[in-house]
């Protein structure tokens, strides 16, 4: 009888520190490949998690923020889920790049976490075993095929090249594009890959130029695509071809690395930038970054505001839990983030809204085109693709 | 214009680059015959040191300079702690301290904040202007600065180790340790020197790269490995080696990708084509274009 007292005190006991402390864990790459994006986001991860502790946003909860960098290996990604949800019964994973959120969509399935992803792949949200995986804003098949209907409306029957990094995540929007630009007459004439280490682009480049490419479409990150913009201002093609860019290619990142070479780049992003300082969203985003001491230039970076906003679904999910958090409370609380429950944290240009049959969060998006001193401005307001739509009906 | 000229000059420029990088695997081999797998995470450490002191207001060119000095130190120190309690021991122990070398290097630069991301040099002003036409290529002054820097280095070892008194005794000591220590050389000191020099190079060829392509750590340590065709290519033992070897690459690199990546999905060719080079040249002439033959008597 004091056996079983005492063991009912112990679960009491376990119960009560499981509802104090939850883990937020962020598992991406903070070093190796694509960790000049990866480091930037996850500081905006861990901030926004340390600020809401500060907030206090969790009655009678803490929050442990927990950054865990997985080198880009999948298999560090798989073993960081297997850990903390065996571990530590986390609500909500929070992962990163594209090959390890494909690679544990099967175990997300089985253990009914919901996960939200730094990729913005479609694969991920596709089925097979996509009941739990959202991407907090629009996909990079949605940049792409925005940035062909943009161009579609300025010159019908453009030729257009792809130049993607040779990995799932670049590679991920050619199929929908290719079929947008079908749609659309556009004639993409190449997709070619390219990583880092382009330390030169000539033959890239000239052979585009050979085939008449006027618009250069990229989904990279900003590294590869600063080296081709200055190879092409090198050889004078700014002028000649207009370069354009997905969520990753653009941004502060890449008009630092390319200096004037950036300038007139046009770029998609679901997000705000930091000189929008009278946006709500930007203006946390400068009041968390100063509290936590970052540096200017990680606070401008727009992988910083990624960041925070998948952080801050993940909180405000767990805020709409009610007392029991745990991942059955969570995912019930974003599949209802929709009409009145929406939720506008202010880091995107749109609201983010999720389903159980739709899992991207904010789904509008903006064009915006750097100026002569690397400042990103709209071209557009908020949109939507809709051709998207009708290449790749959600399922 | 013509692509191929085009493709050609644009080859002899990376090239160049290419030589200067391998340039530190070849003076540590031609004294050692050790083969150092941390020259890639050297080239990003003398990289990294230069773009911190540029943020610190250190003028560029004096940054450059004190990271080379402080790679040449690198290197000595290397040397006298890690390699020089390796002699004599199995060539695969040595190649496995270098291998463990890169990994500790590398370690210690993720604890730095160059760790993850990418930076990029402000270019100085005299390299902001126009450049340079050839034959219809338009060649940037960065690239000029980096093909004339290359070549200078590359020029002044082979004539150190051509006619200078010092240059001709590592050639000894890397040719006969037990003959060199026999009229009086001091080996440990080729050693240092060796890694030393092979120290500053790296450091060049880092700033260098980073002036040209922006600095990650990755991107800086990778180029460890992808000049490793340019020293089989040329001779792992030979200075002109280095740098015919590397031209070589770079042109093939940049044919491939001028003439080949448009028949292949996606492309890539160029990231490929040295290291079919590198297996060919290993089957038919191990020892390079320019390398010493080795021949044993039994």
């Amino acid at each position: 009888m004091n056996k079983a007292l005492a063991l009912t005190a112990l679960i009491s006991l376990a119960s009560f520190a499981s509802a104090k402390d939850i883990t937020l864990v962020w598992s991406g790459a903070v070093t190796g490949p694509t960790s000049d994006a990866g480091s930037s986001y996850g500081k905006g991860v861990e901030d926004y998690c340390k600020y809401a502790n500060s907030e206090k946003m969790l009655a009678g909860v803490t929050l442990k923020c927990v950054i865990r960098d997985d080198q880009y290996n999948n298999a560090n990604t798989q073993s960081n889920f297997e850990e903390f949800v065996g571990n530590e019964q986390i609500p909500v994973f929070l992962g990163y790049s594209t090959g390890g959120m494909l690679q544990i969509k099967g175990t997300v399935q089985e253990t009914k976490v919901p996960t939200l992803t730094a990729s913005l792949h479609i694969g991920i949200i596709d089925p097979p075993n996509n009941q739990y995986m959202f991407l907090p804003v629009a996909s990079y098949s949605e940049n792409i095929v925005s940035l062909l209907e943009y161009v579609a409306k300025k010159e019908r029957g453009a030729k257009v090249a792809l130049i993607v990094n040779p990995s799932p995540f670049g590679r991920d929007p050619v199929v929908d594009a290719r079929k947008a630009a079908e749609r659309l007459g556009l004639k993409i004439t190449d997709v070619q890959e390219v990583g880092g280490n382009n330390l030169d682009n000539t033959a890239l480049l000239k052979r585009l130029e050979a085939q008449g490419a006027k618009y250069v479409i990229n989904q990279n990150t900003a590294g590869p695509v600063a080296n081709i913009l200055k190879d092409a201002k090198r050889l004078g093609l700014l002028g000649k071809m207009q370069f354009m860019g997905a969520h990753y290619a653009g941004g502060e990142d890449l008009t630092k690395l390319a200096g004037d070479a950036a300038a007139n780049f046009i770029w998609v992003t679901s997000y705000y930038m930091y000189d929008e300082g009278d946006k709500p969203g930007i203006q946390l985003v400068k009041k968390i970054g100063a509290q936590f001491n970052q540096k200017p230039d990680v606070i401008r970076s727009v992988n910083y505001t990624s960041g925070m906003l998948t952080a801050s679904i993940a909180i405000e999910a767990m805020k709409r839990s009610g007392s029991t958090i745990n991942n059955v409370t969570v995912y019930k609380a974003l599949t209802s983030m929709v009409g009145s429950k929406k939720f506008d944290p202010g880091f995107s240009v749109g609201p983010v809204t999720f389903s159980a049959k739709d899992h991207v969060g904010a789904e509008t998006m903006r064009l915006l085109q750097a100026d002569a001193t690397g400042n990103f401005k709209a071209i557009t307001g908020p949109m939507q693709s809709q051709m998207f739509k009708l290449i790749h009906p959600m399922k | 214009m013509d692509l191929l000229p085009q493709l050609l000059i644009a080859g002899v420029v990376i090239g160049s680059i290419y030589a200067l990088a391998a340039l530190g695997f070849v003076l540590i081999y031609k004294s050692s015959r050790v083969i150092n797998f941390a020259h890639g995470q050297i080239i990003a450490t003398g990289a990294f040191i230069a773009f911190a002191l540029t943020q610190k207001g250190v003028n560029f060119w004096l940054a450059g300079l004190i990271a080379m000095m402080a790679t040449f130190f690198l290197g000595m120190l290397i040397e006298r702690v890690f390699l020089r309690k390796m002699v004599g021991e199995p060539i695969i122990s040595v190649i496995m301290v270098t291998i463990g070398l890169s990994s500790v290097i590398e370690g210690l630069i993720h604890l730095t904040p160059f760790g993850a991301g990418n930076f990029g040099f402000q270019t100085p002003a005299v390299l902001s202007g126009d450049g340079l036409n050839l034959l219809g290529t338009q060649l940037s002054r960065t690239q000029i600065a980096g093909v004339l820097a290359a070549l200078g280095l590359l020029a002044g070892f082979t004539y150190f180790f051509n006619k200078s008194t010092l240059g001709i005794t590592m050639r000894a000591v890397a040719d006969d340790q037990m003959a060199a220590m026999s009229v009086g050389t001091s080996v440990e000191r080729v050693f240092a020197l060796a890694w030393a020099a092979a120290g500053l190079t790296a450091a060049a060829a880092g700033v260098i790269l980073g002036l040209m392509s922006g600095l990650t750590l990755g991107g800086l340590a990778g180029i460890g490995l992808k000049v490793f065709p340019v020293v089989i290519l040329g001779g792992l033992d030979s200075v002109a080696g280095a740098i015919v070897g590397g031209i070589l690459i770079g042109i093939l690199e940049n044919l491939a990708a001028g003439y080949l990546d448009g028949l292949v999905p996606g492309g890539g060719t160029r990231e490929v084509f040295p290291f079919i080079i590198l297996i060919a040249v290993l089957l038919l002439r191990p020892y390079g274009l320019f390398g010493t033959k080795e021949i044993e008597r039994v």
